[in-house]
């Protein structure tokens, strides 16, 4: 997936360096899709989902001292 | 003061070009030194990283299509890709923020700060160039391409030379992935 992310990038790069501007475009934009896919892929996590449970926070009790 | 802003609108152009190639510029160095980092260093990206790279690479494209034409188009394109970074960059930042088995910043850090956070930073030094530039700069009476040769010649080997990274980027993806899922473990090709 990432080696066909990188070559339609490179695709649109020789297009748009051949002068040939709309099949530049619609590669970068092929790209561009790929790249959503595969980032949504990478970050989902069978377990958490899309969730980041480690950033959980607790929230201090207001009569505790900020600094000890 | 008229007469300083009859100068500023006679410049504008000219200095909305090398503004743009200043950004380009300091994009392919960008580039570069990633580059570096991974050969020179021995270091293997993460798959976040790669598209990471990949949305710099498409602010390039973005940049180089704004100095070709004289429409906006470029700028929105290489908006879209500064979003895109921003966003996988953090995401990035934040399953690794608090270091857990398997999740922990991949590589060494540049001046204390890790890459997905530098790429932040990128993102952001991306999203205020373009703000700047559309604020004091743009507008529709800069939009025609200045013909300026010197310009046009740098643009067109920037551009050239993106592209060559580009290609060696593509190889070393086909290098370390294969065509399957991407690893920091190694090279998938390489003994």
């Amino acid at each position: 997936m990432m080696a066909a992310i990188f070559a339609t990038l490179l695709i649109a790069f020789i297009f748009d360096l051949l002068g040939y501007q709309r099949f530049a475009l619609r590669c970068l934009f092929i790209s561009l899709a790929l790249c959503i896919v595969l980032f949504l892929w990478e970050i989902y996590s069978p377990v958490y989902g899309f969730r980041m449970p480690w950033l959980q926070v607790e929230v201090a009790p207001l009569s505790a001292p900020f600094a000890s | 003061m008229r007469e300083i802003n009859r100068i500023l609108s006679l410049s504008a152009p000219a200095l909305d070009r090398v503004f743009l190639f200043a950004m380009l510029l300091a994009l392919a160095a960008i580039l570069t030194i990633a580059m570096v980092v991974q050969y020179g260093l021995g270091e293997i990206p993460c798959p976040l990283c790669l598209l990471q790279r990949f949305a710099i690479f498409g602010c390039c494209f973005g940049l180089i299509k704004q100095l070709h034409s004289g429409s906006e188009r470029g700028t929105g394109i290489s908006l879209i890709f500064s979003i895109l970074l921003l966003v996988i960059s953090a995401r990035q930042t934040l399953l690794d923020i608090v270091p857990r088995p398997g999740h922990e910043y991949v590589g060494s850090a540049i001046f204390g700060i890790h890459m997905p956070v530098w790429s932040i930073f990128i993102a952001l030094g991306l999203l205020i160039g373009f703000a700047i530039r559309l604020t004091f700069l743009g507008g529709l009476h800069s939009a025609p391409a200045v013909e300026s040769y010197l310009i046009r010649r740098l643009t067109r080997a920037l551009a050239i030379y993106v592209a060559f990274i580009c290609a060696i980027n593509f190889l070393s993806v086909v290098v370390q992935c294969g065509m399957d899922e991407c690893h920091t473990s190694g090279y998938r090709l390489l003994p």
